[in-house]
């Protein structure tokens, strides 16, 4: 689905943002793209998106050279969720989609009313101005603005931010459910639980280069000490040992009355990214 | 042309809940109450007083409109209570001019005036230059005056408003990723203030010219309308696309109230005469305007050129800002 190959951008002489990456996605795949401020995200994403032109080495999108595909045809392809919510403050959410839905074919257009009944919209608010909704629900109505149009390829910025932990929940399985359709999802994130949960496979970007690139299991699991964390009591008190997980194999060699928890030790998806980086993501 | 309308169904949306059009006929109200209550019944009042006081009766043969006083108190006091008149007295045997001081110009203007009447039958008559009234050249005078300040200072705040509204709630950049030819986010809203521009001059023209009076010249006065909305317009949008936000805009707006409308204004109007005003591009708008008022379609080439020029440029920097404009952070 988009395949990058060498790519680089500056903006004027001196101002290098992105240092020869080299990525593909595949059809139907998450794909997530994670890197603090300035790490070169948003200047890869503008020129997936086509709205920044001028870059070095070879990107494709649906197969085609990227400078022969930004037409209306492929806008038509593409849905692209913002990571602020913008959206005209004096229509309604309806409104708004109406509007921003008129220039797709009408046959590749959901129905309003079931994507914002699937965002769980409340329904007081379908027909009120913009202007009056929280933050969440800015947040619903731009994510139905991305989707109304059915898009193959779906670009998320941030798509969790300003949203309540069940409406994370939410957005995650709308976005699981888009996989399984079979659209392919390039998640822009800070959000390690996002990555994790969603993602196929992430990029770490750091100062305009790709540090890392795999799937969230295999980075942390690369990366781990192999060691898990028992807590157990023994006469009458609380203790901890750390072990190596091939001793379990052998059965717990050590003396215990009970076992309360075990914790594997496996480092984050964030500590993997200070560990490639040196920088925090945020 | 689906894809227009919609966007021009958005915009007449965003000018509705800004209230563009409600203060737009404010302003026509407005304007059509002060000229026909206001500016034609000013031009019509009369012109200075004039008291004479003459004991000896030494001027005789004075014009009906020199209003003679008999006694010096009488005299004081009609020149206390007019202040805008001017008195003769020929009590000591010479002229005497008596009267309020003003400019040195209006004075001497005066003073001649009142002179002119003590010899009514001076060999001179004036005679009529034009085809118009006094009271039709002052309507159209003022109607062309009403018209341009309109264009120039209030429906470019208007664009201007609309577009940072829009800026303002991050919306342009989404245009940046839709299946949508730029350009026509652009020309919906330029044909749009064009329209509600047009429409303005016209109901402006007929409310104080009279529908007969109007109908002849109107083409002409809706082409140079045409060609100053444009240019304003665009001006309004290179400003809302360039400047962060809209208390900036209003400092630039008033250099601009300032700079490009005040010399032309003065240089038009008035008897200020500044030798630069031909280099101002908004001079030969104004005239243009002007000269549409009074049937006179005297505009050379160059000045069609020069305007196409110039709605070509402004254009092609609304272009480029309003693309700059949609890769802000978008994405």
């Amino acid at each position: 689905m988009i395949e990058v190959k060498d790519l680089t951008f500056s903006y004027g002489k001196d101002k290098k943002a992105l240092h020869g990456l080299n990525f593909t996605v595949e059809d139907g795949e998450i794909f997530g793209f994670l890197g603090p401020n300035g790490s070169g995200k948003s200047t890869t994403q503008k020129i997936l998106t086509g709205i920044l032109k001028g870059h070095g080495g070879k990107v494709s999108l649906f197969g085609q050279d990227i400078a022969s595909v930004h037409n209306r045809e492929f806008f038509q392809k593409i849905g692209v969720l913002f990571e602020f919510p913008y959206l005209y403050s004096n229509l309604s959410a309806v409104d708004n989609l109406r509007y921003f839905s008129a220039f797709y074919p009408k046959e590749q257009l959901r129905d309003i009313g079931e994507v914002l009944e699937k965002l769980e919209f409340k329904s007081d608010f379908i027909k009120k101005p913009v202007s009056s909704y929280s933050k969440g629900m800015r947040q619903r109505a731009s994510m139905a603005r991305a989707l109304i149009s059915n898009p193959r390829l779906l670009f998320l910025d941030e798509p969790t931010s300003g949203l309540d932990p069940s409406g994370a929940v939410l957005f995650r399985r709308i976005i699981e459910e888009e996989r399984r359709k079979g659209t392919t999802v390039f998640l822009t994130t800070h959000n390690m639980l996002d990555a994790d949960l969603l993602c196929d496979r992430v990029a770490f970007l750091s100062s305009g280069e790709i540090v890392a690139l795999d799937t969230p299991g295999n980075l942390k699991e690369k990366n781990s000490n192999r060691h898990i964390r028992i807590d157990y009591l023994y006469q009458g008190k609380r203790e901890e040992k750390v072990i190596d997980i091939h001793e379990l194999e052998a059965g717990m060699s050590f003396l215990h009355d009970e076992i309360i928890s075990i914790h594997s030790q496996e480092p984050t998806l964030e500590d993997m990214f200070i560990q490639y980086t040196g920088r925090g993501l945020s | 042309m689906k894809y227009f309308r919609t966007l021009l169904g958005k915009d007449i949306r965003l000018m509705r809940s800004g209230r563009f059009f409600l203060v737009s006929l404010g302003f026509l109200i407005l304007y059509t109450l002060y000229v026909n209550f206001g500016y034609v019944r000013f031009m019509d009042t009369q012109i200075y007083n004039v008291y004479l006081y003459d004991p000896a009766g030494t001027q005789e043969r004075t014009s009906a409109l020199v209003r003679r006083v008999s006694s010096k108190e009488a005299f004081d006091r009609a020149l206390y209570q007019d202040a805008n008149s001017v008195g003769i007295n020929a009590a000591a045997g010479d002229i005497q001019i008596v009267l309020y001081g003003g400019t040195e110009k209006a004075d001497r203007h005066r003073a001649d005036y009142a002179l002119s009447l003590l010899q009514p039958a001076a060999p001179y008559t004036a005679g009529d230059v034009g085809l118009y009234t006094p009271e039709e050249k002052a309507r159209r005078e003022i109607t062309c005056e009403l018209l341009f300040f309109e264009i120039s200072a209030v429906g470019f705040l208007g664009i201007a408003a609309v577009l940072f509204k829009e800026k303002g709630m991050g919306v342009i950049r989404v245009h940046a990723v839709l299946p949508l030819q730029e350009n026509l986010f652009l020309l919906s809203k330029l044909i749009l203030f064009l329209l509600s521009d047009l429409v303005f001059a016209v109901l402006l023209t007929i409310l104080n010219l009279g529908v007969s009076a109007a109908m002849p010249i109107l083409p002409a006065i809706l082409f140079q309308t045409a060609l100053l909305s444009l240019i304003m317009a665009l001006t309004g949008l290179v400003c809302a696309l360039l400047l962060k936000d809209f208390r900036q805009f209003t400092l630039v707006y008033l250099l601009i109230a300032i700079f490009a409308a005040t010399p032309v204004f003065l240089s038009a109007n008035t008897a200020v005469k500044l030798d630069w005003i031909g280099l101002h591009p908004f001079y030969h708008i104004y005239m243009g305007l002007k000269n549409a008022y009074f049937g006179i379609s005297a505009s050379s080439p160059f000045y069609y050129l020069g305007i196409a020029s110039m709605i070509a440029v402004l254009y092609a920097g609304v272009h480029q800002l309003f693309r700059r404009e949609m890769g802000k952070e978008a994405a």
